[in-house]
This record gives structure tokens, sequence and C-alpha cells, in this order.
């Protein structure tokens, strides 16, 4: 379909050629790691993972451990898992906001549309590119590898693990928000420069408001991956759902995994739900 | 005066909303919260055990035959190109590998659960007035799949890769098939959404058209949706080969051979050199393929 929603003719051509390479390169991927050939592991965890599934149906609120220790009730470990993971995402969020979003305005061309001498386009144009530098950097390292950095060279700290989150995150929201401002229209706050507004006000008023509603929605989308990632922290001992979720897979408590996965689907959903709700209430 | 009274008549007259004021408010308190508590968790901004760690962290940074001499672009490269042809540029293959093998697969597993999960294919008379009413059950029977394909959708997305991974590596050992899975179902997941999507939004005309010539539904999704969804279908499949090449990287920490297992290796060792080597690979590695992504993704724009 094009972008004026009219049905096209299906081209032979770029994308024949791009699905067929796309077929060719995953199949010739499999065969190079061994996937058609005995490539399968242990046949034998298969049971384990049968048994997993099957566990699916019926999550298990008590504790799955054996006498003296089992038994009891999972509730109180999964609110503090559940709590910690919103904690992680949510300060990772915060963060990355506060560095993403001025970082993002700096690679945007909002600041160098126009004139002014032709050293201060030089410097807005070398801080444009720093920027985007940065951020395409910052984003090119997984937050897990920031987090495997960060105690590496700062030992275990809650601060550093926020930290690991937000710069990857920070990294995205710097991006996507300098695209949203390059694509928004220009018309209205070229016009408020033309009547005399002062650069800052005239964006935004004239432009921002545009892009904000796609913002937001994007903001709450880094928030579910935030989240996600939040959980997968507790891997590293962090005290997220992750580090719950480790010690029963360890275990082979399969219901109490599915009872932490169902958790963070929980979450998940709120978070998407609340983000389509204010998306509705903020117009187009 | 006048203009005042009208711009603040304007203004009362605007429009407001209590959901999202109480939202907003909300989302503040909790980063507010959520700030305050992480950082009372955690000891003060560079303490004296955390500023040997870094002084530590940077002498170790220095490549190992370089220690405790003057730098030498010359053993330095061959420090390099030692580290990268051992392990770096293996390594590297096959992340790209997995990743590749993963997205394709998920986009193959997606297509798949797009047909039942798209609402306008999955009903008993899709795109055209039913001719005669259907069963009951006919319709309790479209309504059921399609919204247990959602479902599954819905849950194969919020499963985090690096925790399925986990488990399958648990189960049958650190092989790539297990690292391809665990990438593979939560991109299935998300890109069945996103084409169940582009395929619900598509214009009826054709697809009525094809339906009220006899044309059945697995008719239809090949000639008129595939064709006509095909390059919001490959954007959105070279943004998840994105995700899934960062992701075969970072699976690798758990044993499965790509980037990842040659960091945990190498900091097993507190070789920090060459961990950083390594990653400085990894991101080099992301940046180049979001580039071709980037370049593919308008190609298939522009045709």
């Amino acid at each position: 379909m094009g972008r004026d929603g009219q049905l096209r003719r299906p081209l032979p051509g770029v994308r024949t050629v791009v699905c067929l390479a796309l077929l060719a390169g995953g199949l010739a991927a499999a065969a190079g790691l061994g996937l058609f050939s005995g490539g399968g592991g242990r046949p034998g965890g298969l049971g384990a993972i049968g048994d997993f599934l099957a566990h699916a149906v019926h999550p298990s609120l008590v504790s799955e451990a054996p006498a003296p220790f089992g038994g009891g009730s999972l509730l109180p470990d999964l609110l503090a898992g559940v709590r910690e993971t919103v904690v992680f995402a949510a300060a990772g969020l915060a963060l990355a906001m506060l560095l993403g979003l001025p970082l993002g305005l700096l690679g945007s061309s909002a600041l160098s549309a126009d004139g002014g001498s032709r050293a201060g386009r030089t410097v807005r144009t070398g801080l444009r590119l720093l920027a985007r530098g940065f951020a395409s950097a910052v984003r090119s390292v997984h937050e897990l590898v920031w987090a495997v950095l960060f105690l590496a060279a700062l030992g275990r700290s809650d601060a550093a693990a926020v930290a690991a989150l937000a710069l990857p995150y920070a990294g995205n929201i710097a991006k996507v928000f300098a695209e949203l401002i390059d694509e928004a229209p220009r018309a209205a706050g070229l016009a408020l420069r033309a009547a005399g507004a002062p650069a800052a006000p005239a964006f935004a008023i004239g432009v921002l408001p545009r892009l904000f509603p796609d913002l937001v929605s994007f903001l709450f989308y880094e928030f579910e991956c935030l989240l996600r990632s939040s959980a997968v922290l507790g891997f590293f001992g962090f005290p997220t759902l992750g580090y719950l979720l480790a010690g029963s897979f360890e275990n082979l408590y399969h219901g109490e995994v599915w009872t932490y996965l169902f958790a963070l689907l929980a979450l998940l959903l709120l978070v998407e739900g609340t983000g389509a709700a204010v998306r509705r209430r903020l117009g187009p | 005066m006048s203009t005042d009274t009208a711009i603040r008549a304007l203004r009362r007259a605007r429009p407001r909303s209590r959901f999202l004021r109480a939202t907003l408010l909300a989302a503040l308190s909790l980063a507010a919260w959520s700030l305050l508590r992480v950082a009372a968790g955690s000891e003060e901004f560079l303490s004296a055990r955390q500023r040997a760690n870094l002084g530590r962290f940077f002498a170790d940074a220095r490549p190992a035959p370089l220690a405790g001499r003057d730098f030498d672009a010359g053993v330095a490269a061959r420090w390099a190109g030692e580290v990268l042809s051992s392990r770096g540029l293996p390594a590297a293959a096959a992340t790209l590998g997995i990743a590749a093998a993963a997205a394709v697969l998920a986009a193959l597993l997606g297509l798949l659960f797009a047909l039942p999960a798209a609402r306008t294919l999955w009903t008993p008379s899709p795109w055209l007035a039913p001719t005669g009413p259907p069963g009951r059950a006919v319709r309790f029977a479209f309504g059921a799949t399609g919204s247990l394909a959602r479902a599954l959708l819905a849950l194969l997305r919020g499963l985090p890769d690096y925790a399925l991974a986990f488990l399958l590596v648990a189960a049958v050992g650190p092989v790539p098939w297990a690292a391809v899975l665990a990438l593979a179902l939560p991109n299935a997941g998300v890109l069945g959404r996103l084409f169940a999507e582009t395929a619900e939004n598509l214009p009826p005309a054709a697809p009525a058209a094809l339906r009220a010539g006899g044309a059945g539904r697995m008719a239809i999704a090949v000639a008129v949706l595939l064709p006509a969804a095909l390059p919001r279908l490959l954007l959105y499949f070279f943004y998840r080969f994105d995700t899934c090449v960062r992701g075969a990287t970072v699976l690798g920490m758990l044993g499965i051979f790509s980037l990842g297992y040659c960091f945990e290796e190498a900091r097993a060792r507190h070789r920090t050199d060459e961990l950083l080597l390594l990653v400085a690979v990894a991101a080099v590695l992301t940046l180049l393929l979001d580039a071709l992504s980037a370049a593919a993704r308008s190609a298939v724009r522009r045709s």
C-alpha cells in the first residue's frame, strides 16, 4: 500500500529481491549455525520444556519448595519483585528522558534552521552532529552490556544499574525525538518566527504540540521495554522480577515461574492500555 | 483589557481531561519516588570502594602487552588483531547468524499468526455482508480462535528474550537453537500483531471485490493482503532485525556462542582490555547493521 492509501500493483524488483535475499539469508544463517543438523542440544531437555509449558495453565501462588521451606505464600515476594521492577524502570525512564530529550533537541534541525553568523551556524551544525553521534553510540550498546560494564567498573550498585538502563534508552529517545521534530510540519513555527517570535516560544507553541501525542505514545512504549529490561536485570542479582525468575527456573518450580511471568505480562498490558487511553485523549 | 478577558475565556474553555491530569500526576510521582528510592538504596556516588574499582578498571583497560610500557601502536595493533581474529570476528559472525535466522523465523511465525489475529479477515464472512445468518457456533469458533491468537501474540510479546533463553539453555544446553528460539518467539509476537494491524488497516475495496468473485480467505491473503502490505511488513521486519542483533549479542552471556559469550569469558578472566575491545566490536556491528537496515528501509519505501 502506498502512503496515499491506494492499492498499488505489486512490483517485482526491489521488494521481491529483498524478500528472497532475506529468506536465503535466514536459511544460510540457520545452516551455518548447524540448526538443521543435530544442533538441538540435549533432546532429554525437551521434557523440561514440556513441563514448563504445561504449567502455563496453573501458575502457583504458593512456594513450590520442598516441605520445610515450601508451602508459604508467594505474594510478598511477588509484590516486592513487581515494585522493584517498576522502580528500576521508572527511574531509568526518568533519567533517560532528562538526558535524551535535550539531546534530541540538540540533534534535530530545530536549532540550526535559520541564519545567524557563519561561525554560529558551524557551531550549531557541529553540536548537532555531536549529539547524534553520542545518541547512536550509547544506543549501539545493549543495556545489559552497559550493566556488565558498570558492574565491572564500579562494583554492584543500584544507581549504576539504573544508569546502565537509562543510557541506551536516552539514545533511543534522542533519536526518535529528533526525527519527530524534523518530520513535524514547520509552517506554524516559521510563521511565528516571521512575526517576530523568539526561537524558543516559536518552537514550543508552533512545533511541539504537533508532535506531542506521538512523543507520548513513544515514551509509553519505551516504558514497556524498560519494564522488560528492568525485569531481566534481576538475572544479574538486582532485586527485580528476574531475580525471582532465575531462582524458580533453577529449581524447576515452573508454577512459580509462570506466576512471575504473568505478573510481568499484566504490568506490560497495564502500561500498554494506559498509553492507548492517553493517546486517544490527546487527539490525532 | 477585553483581549485579556477573551484570552482568559478561551483558556477556561480549553478541553481538559481528568484522566490525563491524573495520569500525568501519577507518572511524575512514580518517577520522583523511584529516583529517590534508588538514590536512597545506593551508597554515595563514587564512594571510596567505587573509586578503587574504577581505578583498577581503567588500569586494566590498557591492552595487556602494553602493561608497564610506553604506548606502542604496533604492539597494540598486533594485540587487537589477535583478539579479533581468535574471538571477535567469529563471534560477530555467530551473532549475525543467530539474529538473521531468528528474525526470518519470527517473520514467518508472525505471518502465520497474523491471519487468525486480523479481525477483518478472521470472521465468518470477511469484507462482505453475510448472505445468510451464520450459525452461532461458526461465529463463536471464529471469535474464539481469533481472540486466542491475539492473546498468544500478547503473551509472546511479553516474554523477555533473556528469560526465555535462560529456560532453553537450562533445558537443552547452550546451543544456537536456544538463542534463535528465544529471539524468534517474542519477535513473532511483535511482528504478528503489527502484521495483523496492517492487514486490518488496508482499504477494503480490493479484498471485497475478490470475495464477491468467490475467493477464499487464503486466496485473498496471498493475492491482496500480502502484496499490499509488503512494504510495511518489510519496514517492521528491519526494525525487529536490529533488535535481534542486539539480543543475539546479549544472549551469548548465557553461554551460547556469540559476542556476549566472549564478553563473559573476558570478564571471568578479568581481561578488561579484551572486554572493551569486544564491546566495541559489538557496537560497530550494531551501527553497521542499523545503517544497512536503514538503507534497506528507504529502498523499500521508494519502491
